[in-house]
C-alpha cells in the first residue's frame, strides 16, 4: 500500500483577495480581477492591462518580521504570506512536528530585474556604431549602482530558502521552474516525496509576478498577450472565440501536504486528499504546444491512472485555459480524446478568466480552487463567454456558478515550453 | 521491487576541457582551469578570474539540422544542449531507437543573465545618460520593436530542459530545479525517483550554468564572498585549506545518462555506477547536524555503513564559512581526520560550476573508477583546525571501495548527498 498524502492548510495571495476564502468567493461570483497596470507606466506597451494583487502589506501577515524582508522581491513576499496561511490554518505554524521531516517544494519564479538600473546602465555604455557594449565601464558603474541586497534576492531559489528558514522546515528543499506548470509540478512531486517516505509534511505551491517591465515587455514581443486595453475585465476570455491572447496575473498559493496517518495523529482538519498526478513533455516547439495535444493527453491520461479513476468518475476539470487561440483548441481536443463522450458532460472551467494567468503561480492557486468544489459544491465558471467557438465546443460552465457535488476533480497546467502537469484531487473518504 | 538505476554515459564541459578525455588529460596534469576572464574587460572588477572555458563553439556538437536553434539559445542553454549530446554518445544511445514516452529530462539551472548587446539599441533609445532613468513612455512605444522577439525566451531556466526534450524527443517527465550550487544533484535524486517510479527508462540529468558575462559577475561581486586573489587565479580555489578567502565562479555543464538497470543490460550498456541512496533536507542553522543527518539517510538507503566509502566528492566551496559547516557534518558522520575516507573537492581545479557544478563534480568521481585513480584536491597546503576532514592532497588515491558519497551545498543551508556505487564488469 503506498502513503495517502492530504490537504491539511492552504493559503492564497490573489488579485481576487488575500485569502483562500476571497479568492473562492469571488471566482463563484464571477468576478474580474484585472485592471489597467498601477505597478509601472504601461501606457504606450501594447499590452497596458493585468490582473494585479492590490493593497497588499506583507506586515498585516508577519507584524514586525516583515522589517527583516526589506530587500526581498514581489515572490517572497507573496510567498511568505500565503505560507504563513498554509501553516496557520494546517495547526503547524508553532506546533511540535519533528521539524526535519517537514519539507519545502516551491516552484516559484526568478526575481525581478531592476529594470530601471540595468538599462538605464546598458544605455550609457552601449556604443550603436560598433554595436557593442563597453564592458570595462558597464562592470564598474554596476558595482555603484545595483543594489546587492536586490540583486541577491533575484536567485531564483531565495524564496524557497527564506521561507524553510523563517517557518523552520528543515526537511527536503526544492525549487522548480517549469514556466506555467512550476507549482502543479511541485506539489506533484511534494507527493512523491511524501509517498516515499522522504517527509511527512511538506509546504508546497508558488509564487510569481512578472508585472513588471521587462515581464510585460517579454511577453508583449512573443505576441502571447491580449490587446484588449479598453476593456480589460473582458479580455481574459478562454474558449471565447473571441480570445486574443492572456492576461497576466500575480500572486501565491500554498497547501501543507500531509502524510494521511501523520495527519490522523494529530487530528488535523483535512480538505481533501491529492490521488493522481501526471507529467509528460510535448518535445516540439519552445514556442508552440503540440498542435494535437499530445503532451496534454499523455499527462491527463497519466493523472487518472495514478489515481486509479476512469475518465467518468472526473466531476469537474480546471482547465489550463490561458485564452489563447491556440492552447484553449488544443487543451479541448486533448480533454476529448482522454475523456472520449463523456468530455462533452464533465463540466469544465478557466480560473485564468478572473484571476488572469499568474504564471508559476498558476497550477496551486488553481488547484486549491478545485479543493473548494470538493468542499462547497459549487463550480466557478469560465467568464466572458459569448461567442462559441466551433472548435471549442465543451460545456465550460460559461458565465454563472455551478452547484455540483463532485467526488473527484482535475486539474491541468501546461507550461510554455512544453512541460505538461496534472493532478487529480479528491474528496478525502478514510 | 523498485527498479535499480544505473549510470551509462557522461557528458562534461567544463573550464578543463570539452571531452572527459581531456578533463582526464588535464587532471593528471596537475592543470587549473582557473584563470584570468577572457570573455570581457574584467579589469574594473574585485575578482577578475575564474573557471573559464575558452574553445567552446555549440555548431561543433550539434547535427547541421539543429544548427539553426542555436541562435535562441543563451549559453547556458548551449552548454546543456552539447553536453547532453557528448553524454548520450558516451552511452551509446541513439534517441531515435528509445520510446519517447519513456525518456525524460530533469535539469539543474540557475538564473540566466540577459546578454547585454540584445537590450543595447532599446537602452540607447530609451535613456538619458542619467543612472536610473529610463523613459518607459518610449520604451513601450519604441523599444520593444527594437529587440529581438523571442527575446525571453532565450534567458527562461527551463529552456535547458525544454531544448533538450525537442532535440531528442523527450516526451516523459520534464523539470528544471533551480536551487543554486544544489541544483543539479537534487535534479539527479528527482531523476533517480522517477526511473524508481516506473515513469521512464532513461532520464538525462545535470544541468548547465555560465556567470562569466559582465551583469553575472558584477552581481556576485556585490552579493557572494568570492575570492579576491587576483594575483595567483590558479591558486584562488583551496577547500578546507586555512588560506581560502572565497569561492571562484566558473561555468560549464555536465550531462548523466541515467537508465534502469534492465534497460542498461538489455542493451548491453557500459555502466559507470549505481545510484543508491538520496537524501536532502535544509540545515537550517549550518551547523552541519542536518548535513550529517542527510549523509546518514543517504547512506542507510544503500545499506551501508561509513567505513564502506571509498572516498568523499565534497562541496569544498573554498568559502572560510562554509567549509567549516560542510566539515562539521562530515566529522559528525565520519569522526575527526579519518584517513581511510579521503576527502576530494573538484572546485579546486575549475570554480564554482553552479548549476551544474555537483553533477559535474561527481563525473570525476565516475571516471576515477574507470582509471583506477582519483586526482588529488589542488592547493590544498595548510590543514585548518576548524576543517578537520582528510583531504587527499599532492598524491594520487586507487579506489579501492565500492562506494562514494556527494555532497552538495546551497549557501542558504540546502544540503544534498547521493551514494554511488561502483560497478565492476563481474556485476
Amino acid at each position: 500500500m503506498r502513503r495517502r498524502v492530504v490537504i491539511t492548510g492552504m493559503g492564497a495571495i490573489t488579485p481576487l483577495g488575500h485569502s483562500v476564502a476571497e479568492l473562492y468567493r469571488q471566482q463563484i461570483e464571477g468576478r474580474s480581477g484585472v485592471g489597467r497596470i498601477t505597478h509601472f507606466d504601461a501606457r504606450t506597451f501594447p499590452t497596458q492591462i493585468a490582473a494585479e494583487v492590490r493593497d497588499f502589506d506583507l506586515a498585516r501577515f508577519l507584524g514586525q518580521d516583515a522589517a527583516r524582508f526589506e530587500d526581498v522581491g514581489a515572490n517572497c513576499r507573496f510567498a511568505l504570506a500565503a505560507a504563513r496561511q498554509a501553516l496557520e490554518d494546517a495547526g503547524v505554524l508553532d506546533s511540535d512536528v519533528n521539524r526535519r521531516r517537514f519539507g519545502v517544494y516551491l516552484g516559484t519564479g526568478e526575481g525581478q530585474q531592476d529594470f530601471f538600473a540595468f538599462i538605464s546602465l546598458i544605455g550609457r555604455c552601449y556604443n550603436p556604431q560598433t554595436q557593442t557594449v563597453d564592458t570595462r565601464r558597464f562592470t564598474e558603474l554596476a558595482l555603484q549602482e545595483l543594489h546587492p541586497g536586490r540583486e541577491r534576492e533575484q536567485e531564483p531559489h531565495t524564496t524557497v530558502g527564506h521561507l524553510a528558514e523563517y517557518f523552520q522546515l528543515e526537511g527536503p528543499n526544492y525549487n522548480c521552474l517549469t514556466a506555467c506548470a512550476a507549482s502543479s509540478q511541485a506539489i506533484g512531486e511534494a507527493v512523491e516525496l511524501i509517498r516515499r517516505g522522504e517527509a511527512a509534511l511538506v509546504l508546497s505551491g508558488g509564487s510569481h509576478s512578472m508585472i513588471h517591465p521587462f515581464g510585460v515587455t517579454g511577453f508583449c514581443l512573443l505576441t502571447a498577450l491580449s490587446t484588449r486595453n479598453d476593456e480589460p475585465t473582458k479580455a481574459s476570455r478562454p474558449f471565447d472565440a473571441l480570445r486574443d491572447g492572456f492576461v497576466l496575473g500575480e500572486g501565491a498559493g500554498m497547501v501543507v501536504l500531509e502524510e494521511l496517518e501523520h495527519a490522523k495523529r494529530r487530528k488535523a482538519h483535512i480538505y481533501a486528499e491529492i490521488t493522481g498526478y501526471g507529467i509528460s513533455a510535448d518535445a516540439f516547439r519552445i514556442t508552440d504546444s503540440h498542435p494535437e495535444g499530445r503532451g496534454a493527453i499523455a499527462c491527463m491520461a497519466d493523472a487518472l491512472r495514478d489515481a486509479r479513476l476512469k475518465p467518468q468518475d472526473i466531476g469537474y476539470i480546471n482547465a489550463h485555459g490561458t485564452s489563447t487561440q491556440v492552447n484553449d483548441r488544443v487543451e479541448t481536443l486533448a480533454i476529448k480524446k482522454v475523456f472520449g463522450d463523456y468530455a462533452y458532460q464533465v463540466p469544465i472551467s478557466s480560473s485564468k478568466s478572473m484571476l488572469g494567468h499568474l504564471i508559476a503561480a498558476a497550477g496551486v492557486v488553481e488547484l486549491i480552487t478545485c479543493v473548494m468544489c470538493l468542499q462547497h459544491g459549487v463550480l466557478p465558471p469560465t467568464i466572458n463567454y459569448e461567442h462559441p467557438d466551433p472548435e471549442c465546443d465543451l460545456d465550460y460552465i460559461p458565465n454563472v456558478a455551478r452547484e455540483k457535488r463532485v467526488e473527484h476533480v482535475l486539474s491541468n497546467s501546461f507550461g510554455f515550453g512544453g512541460q505538461n502537469v496534472s493532478l487529480v484531487v479528491s474528496r478525502f473518504r478514510d | 521491487m523498485k527498479p535499480r538505476v544505473v549510470i551509462t554515459g557522461i557528458g562534461l564541459l567544463t573550464p578543463l576541457g570539452l571531452r572527459h578525455e581531456t578533463v582526464w588529460q588535464y587532471l593528471q596534469a596537475g592543470k587549473s582551469g582557473v584563470r584570468r576572464i577572457q570573455a570581457f574587460d574584467p579589469s574594473a572588477l574585485p575578482t577578475q578570474f575564474a573557471g573559464e572555458i575558452t574553445d567552446f563553439d555549440a555548431k561543433d556538437f550539434v547535427d547541421r539540422k539543429d544548427r539553426k536553434a542555436l541562435k535562441v539559445m543563451s549559453r547556458p542553454i548551449q552548454l546543456a544542449v552539447c553536453a547532453t549530446n557528448v553524454a548520450l554518445q558516451d552511452a551509446g544511445i541513439d534517441p531515435s531507437q528509445l520510446d519517447p514516452t519513456r525518456l525524460g529530462v530533469i535539469f539543474g539551472a540557475g538564473l540566466i543573465a540577459s546578454e547585454l548587446e540584445e537590450l543595447g539599441p532599446a537602452a540607447r533609445l530609451c535613456t538619458n545618460g542619467q543612472p536610473y532613468f529610463v523613459d518607459l513612455e518610449k520604451w513601450g512605444r519604441d523599444g520593444l520593436a527594437a529587440m529581438p522577439p523571442l527575446w525571453m525566451l532565450k534567458y527562461l531556466p527551463n529552456l535547458l530542459a525544454c531544448h533538450v526534450s525537442i532535440l531528442h524527443n523527450a516526451q516523459g517527465p520534464n523539470n528544471s530545479i533551480t536551487q543554486g550550487d544544489v541544483a543539479s544533484l537534487l535534479a539527479l535524486g528527482e531523476a533517480w525517483r522517477i526511473l524508481q517510479r516506473g515513469l521512464a527508462d532513461v532520464m538525462l540529468t545535470g544541468g548547465g550554468d555560465s556567470r562569466l558575462n559582465p551583469l553575472s559577475m558584477s552581481r556576485l561581486c556585490l552579493f557572494a564572498p568570492l575570492s579576491r586573489r587576483n594575483d595567483a587565479p590558479e591558486e584562488a580555489c583551496r577547500p578546507f585549506d586555512r588560506e581560502r578567502d572565497g569561492l571562484v565562479p566558473g561555468e560549464g555543464a555536465a550531462v548523466l545518462v541515467l537508465e534502469t538497470l534492465e534497460h542498461a543490460q538489455r542493451r548491453g550498456a557500459r555502466v559507470y555506477g549505481e545510484v543508491v541512496g538520496f537524501a536532502s533536507a535544509f540545515d537550517r542553522q549550518r551547523t552541519g547536524e542536518v548535513l550529517a543527518e542527510v549523509i546518514g539517510q543517504a547512506l542507510q538507503q544503500a545499506g551501508i555503513t561509513p567505513e564502506a566509502i571509498d572516498h568523499i566528492n565534497a562541496h569544498g566551496y573554498s568559502t572560510p564559512r562554509e567549509d567549516i559547516w560542510e566539515a562539521a557534518g562530515l566529522v559528525r558522520v565520519f569522526g575527526r581526520n579519518n584517513t581511510r575516507v579521503p576527502v576530494f573537492a573538484a572546485k579546486s581545479y575549475w570554480g564554482n560550476l553552479g548549476a551544474a557544478g555537483s553533477v559535474a563534480e561527481l563525473a570525476i568521481s565516475l571516471l576515477s573508477w574507470q582509471q583506477g585513480v582519483l586526482p588529488p584536491t589542488r592547493n590544498y597546503r595548510q590543514p585548518d583546525p576548524d576543517c578537520p576532514v582528510y583531504v587527499l592532497a599532492g598524491r594520487w588515491h586507487e579506489p579501492h571501495k565500492d562506494f562514494c558519497l556527494k555532497v552538495a551545498l546551497g549557501e542558504r543551508g540546502h544540503c544534498a548527498a547521493a551514494v554511488i556505487r561502483r560497478c565492476r564488469q563481474e556485476n
